[in-house]
């Protein structure tokens, strides 16, 4: 059975209409009712209670009906075109680029020759296409719009929400170095551990590799963050800023000269005996480094009596 | 003899440095989604496990690397194998390799350090030294901790090492003393449980068996699907570091070059040469 869109309760494929959606419809309606009723009461009560101060007690009702009701209207108007106002806010990049391209190109064309319109045509699309760095910017960008889109598709397709088929509130995103990370607000009837159920589905959905799910913060449960990853980092090679610390002007502090070892191979060093070696080590007390290396100035005459 | 070597208290303190201060979190590596990862590495200590050939030398150095450009920082250094922490030995207030005698002598000198540290911090009505107190930190470094506790030296030295390392580990983080050691697999007869668990951080690499995994970063992460036997052996350097209380993250550490390590390693020594004292090797010798 098809689960409800928001879409479609809007009518685009009023094709498909289901009973849940006439639900959902139905349920709109109410609460536009309701929130006509409630915001012309206390408007209405608000600018009574203030107008009959100064003025005639009915003169001062009658204030608060004229006043009241075009509230409440506009109250139950924002209700009826929520779902237009949500479908704004998740085009809105969209909207936004295609309403400066298409500014920009009439402009353009009022303002220049056909010459100019095509240079600046082609450096506004040759130097992103030619420099990568830029390139890779601009992708990483656009799948951050297309992302929002994807999860949105989840949360309406197979994410089971809630009665009234609210929707999960996408906020931001941003490119990270494996892919995107998305800021979500969820309503009444999801969590945390609904979604973790269904990262493998969710990474599909966003043709990603992987989807992690976290709160974005100690303190609401609503407010979440997807990692969406399409690249591996940890096989990469990681430097670190210590080597730019490093003056290379600085001269070199003069050291031990390092004496060579010698006896590198099996036939040169002598089976020693064990007397020989209690010996060695009787004579030298401190004898604890191969003497080749003893490199390390300061701790060859250590008195642990100094320190204990 | 230089004059670094002296004083653990730090009266003759390290000359300055490029401004770098081991209270400041240490940078290790990145995360798995790009991010970079920073350890408050003084206050916690740090544990990194794994089979040989993972990493873990890489991840020493690279703190060896930060606390050696650190303003008054001392180093002090445990490599049995002389090679892995070799290139700091210079700037470092004691090597040890292979003598577990001076490993001790050196531990029992840290545990002191440590123990009028903190008769200095009661002595101000603290309980914690921070970077605004004029003493220094002792990191200390101990690679291949199973050589120290287990195959050099005799049996009682090994315990006594053993206790003595508990003692500094369990010390050493609330008086700017953090030790920072690897081993292949803390088992309980490298390392018990218990002192494992005195390491605030834990970065678990490369294991053979899902136990070993568990044995690092604690009972019933891999079950949990944090499971260090799944990282794959030509990844080397990537692990899943634990830090306390949270979830482990799989990270990657960052890597010197030998050649990154040298040159830090003698632009440290000429921050770190002593100003007033004359250089003398002789003496030394
Ligand atoms: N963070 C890293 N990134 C890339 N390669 C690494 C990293 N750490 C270690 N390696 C590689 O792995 C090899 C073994 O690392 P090492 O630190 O000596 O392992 P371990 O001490 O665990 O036996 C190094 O020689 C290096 O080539
Ligand atoms: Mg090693």
């Amino acid at each position: 059975m098809p689960k409800f869109t928001p879409n479609r309760a809007f009518g685009r494929r009023s094709g498909t209409v289901t009973v849940i959606e006439a639900k959902v419809h139905r349920s709109s309606e109410r609460r536009a009712r309701f929130a006509f009723i409630i915001a012309a009461l206390v408007v209405g009560v608000v600018t009574m209670i203030v107008a009959s101060a100064t003025m005639h007690p009915i003169l001062a009702a009658l204030l608060g009906v004229a006043v009241g009701g075009p509230s409440g209207a506009l109250a139950w108007a924002l209700f009826r075109i929520w779902p237009v106002i949500r479908l704004v806010w998740w085009w809105l990049p969209e909207i936004a680029f295609v309403t400066a391209v298409m500014y920009g190109w009439v402009q353009l064309a009022q303002h220049t020759p056909m010459w100019v319109r095509f240079v600046i045509v082609g450096l506004v699309v040759g130097v992103p296409a030619l420099v990568p760095a830029i390139r890779r910017r601009l992708i990483a960008l656009a799948w951050c719009v297309i992302v929002r889109h994807r999860l949105r598709v989840c949360f309406a397709q197979f994410i089971v929400a809630n009665q009234s088929g609210s929707l999960p509130l996408i906020l931001w995103a941003r490119p990270t170095p494996v892919g995107e990370r998305v800021w979500i607000y969820l309503r009444p009837g999801l969590s945390v551990a609904d979604l973790q159920g269904r990262l493998e589905k969710i990474a599909v959905a966003c043709h990603a590799y992987s989807v992690l799910v976290e709160r974005a913060g100690e303190g609401n449960s609503a407010y979440l963050r997807f990692d969406i990853k399409r690249r591996e980092v940890l096989t990469a090679n990681v430097g670190t800023p210590l080597v730019d610390v490093v003056d290379p002007d600085t001269p070199k502090v003069p050291r031990q000269p390092a004496t060579m070892p010698t006896a590198l191979d099996l036939p040169d060093v002598a089976d020693e005996p064990a007397l020989a070696k209690a010996a060695k080590s009787a004579g030298n007390p401190n004898g604890k480094k191969p003497a080749a290396s003893s490199a390390d100035p300061s701790s060859t005459d250590d008195d642990i009596n100094d320190w204990i | 003899m230089s004059s670094i070597a002296r004083d653990p208290l730090g009266t003759d303190r390290v000359p300055v440095g490029p401004g770098l201060s081991m209270f400041d979190p240490m940078f290790v590596g990145i995360d798995e989604f790009g991010e970079a990862v920073f350890l408050d590495v003084v206050y916690r200590n740090l544990l990194a496990a794994g089979e040989p050939g993972g990493g873990k030398s890489g991840l020493l150095n690279l703190a060896a690397g930060t606390a050696a450009l650190c303003d008054n920082t001392r180093l002090v250094l445990f490599d049995a194998k002389w090679v892995e922490l070799g290139p700091w030995r210079h700037i470092a207030d004691e090597f040890v390799g292979r003598d577990l005698d001076h490993a001790i002598s050196v531990l029992r000198r840290l545990v002191t350090v440590a123990d009028n540290r903190y008769q200095w911090l009661l002595a101000h009505e603290r309980r914690k030294v921070n970077r605004y107190d004029d003493l220094s930190v002792i990191v200390t470094i101990i690679d291949e901790l199973a050589m120290y506790s287990t195959v050099l030296g005799t049996k009682p030295q090994q315990e006594e090492f053993e206790s003595l390392l508990r003692g500094l580990v369990s010390l050493g983080r609330a008086c700017g003393m953090p030790v920072i050691a690897a081993t292949q697999r803390p088992s309980w007869d490298i390392i018990p449980a218990s002192l494992r668990d005195l390491f605030g951080f834990r970065a678990a690499f490369r294991c053979t068996s899902l136990n070993s995994s568990n044995i690092i970063l604690g009972q019933g992460w891999a079950e949990q699907g944090y499971n260090a036997a799944d990282i794959s052996p030509t990844n080397q350097g990537a692990a899943y570091l634990l830090a306390e209380g949270g979830l482990p993250r799989r990270v990657k550490a960052a890597y010197l070059s030998d050649a990154d390590i040298y040159a830090i390693a003698d632009y440290a020594a000429w921050l770190r040469r002593p100003t007033t004292a004359a250089f003398d090797w002789g003496m030394a010798a």
